[in-house]
């Protein structure tokens, strides 16, 4: 993907998280200087199918995955959330980010559901195609994709 | 006016309710196009129908398909929720019978506008 392809990323997960998450385009930005390790990660992925066979997949912390569901499902700051819940918001987030981004494609291909895990599962032939550094309120959420060869 | 939230998410038939209820809709959820044909047949009568595309089960388009193959059911207006946005996917479920299409993020202006296209939104809308 080109430089205007992680601008168009960027976009969509903007768009994304201001519809549905934050009301507002603000709490999301690029994320600036050095990267670090997530400690204590949640993965959620969607893979398309057909045309052109791929993952995109959004890794953040397991607070951040926490604070996006009540972000999402509107509930207060300091309410307790089920794992069910996060593994079911965390992974429409995903999916709406990863279906979006289906439209920047060279090739078209079929959605597939979402999942969430600890770790996103090792693809021997998968190749990483791009990647989007963000900041959400200042913590760090990593989207990829990957391509299927 | 009855609703009938059709997606796999929970999360995003809590997101599609909690916008259509203030806008004057009794909501109604099914976590798949099969277990929503069921309401149906159980007698449950929607005016409006909001679909997600990718399910398990049964999906969407599958869906529209059963409902308008149903003479008795064509008062339902069926309205695609989906972040399918490719043109052909569109093309594809206006085909089978969607009267609209809306695509995901939305937000609750985009949801409104839509249902005031369908004429679904009447006197009896709070203020």
């Amino acid at each position: 993907m080109s430089a205007t392809a992680v601008d168009q990323m960027y976009s969509i997960a903007e768009q994304v998280f201001s519809a549905m998450v934050d009301g507002d385009v603000g709490p999301l930005q690029p994320w600036i200087g050095e990267v670090p390790a997530i400690v204590d990660p949640i993965v959620g992925w969607v893979d398309t199918h057909g045309g052109w066979t791929g993952r995109a997949a959004m890794t953040t912390s397991r607070p951040v995955a926490y604070d996006l569901t009540r972000a999402l499902l509107r509930m207060d700051a300091h309410e307790e959330v089920g794992m069910e819940d996060l593994v079911d918001a965390y992974g429409e987030l995903v999916n709406v980010v990863g279906g979006n981004f289906k439209a920047l494609l060279p090739a078209s291909g079929t959605l597939g559901l979402p999942s969430v895990a600890n770790c996103l599962p090792e693809v021997v032939w998968a190749v990483p195609m791009e990647g989007l550094d963000l900041a959400w309120r200042g913590h760090l959420i990593i989207v990829s994709i990957w391509m299927f060869g | 006016m009855k609703a009938l939230v059709i997606d796999d998410s929970r999360t995003m038939r809590r997101i599609v309710g909690a916008l259509l209820e203030p806008l004057g809709f009794e909501v109604h959820q099914a976590g798949d196009g099969q277990e929503a044909l069921d309401l149906l047949d159980d007698g449950l009568e929607v005016d409006l129908a909001c679909i997600d595309w990718n399910m398990p089960v049964m999906d969407g388009i599958e869906f529209v398909t059963r409902v308008r193959s149903n003479p008795d059911r064509r008062q339902i207006t069926l309205m695609m929720v989906t972040t399918e946005s490719e043109t052909r996917q569109i093309v594809r479920a206006l085909a089978a019978g969607a009267h609209e299409y809306l695509i995901k993020p939305f937000t609750p202006e985009s949801i409104r506008d839509k249902l005031e296209l369908l004429g679904l939104l009447g006197s009896e809308e709070p203020a």
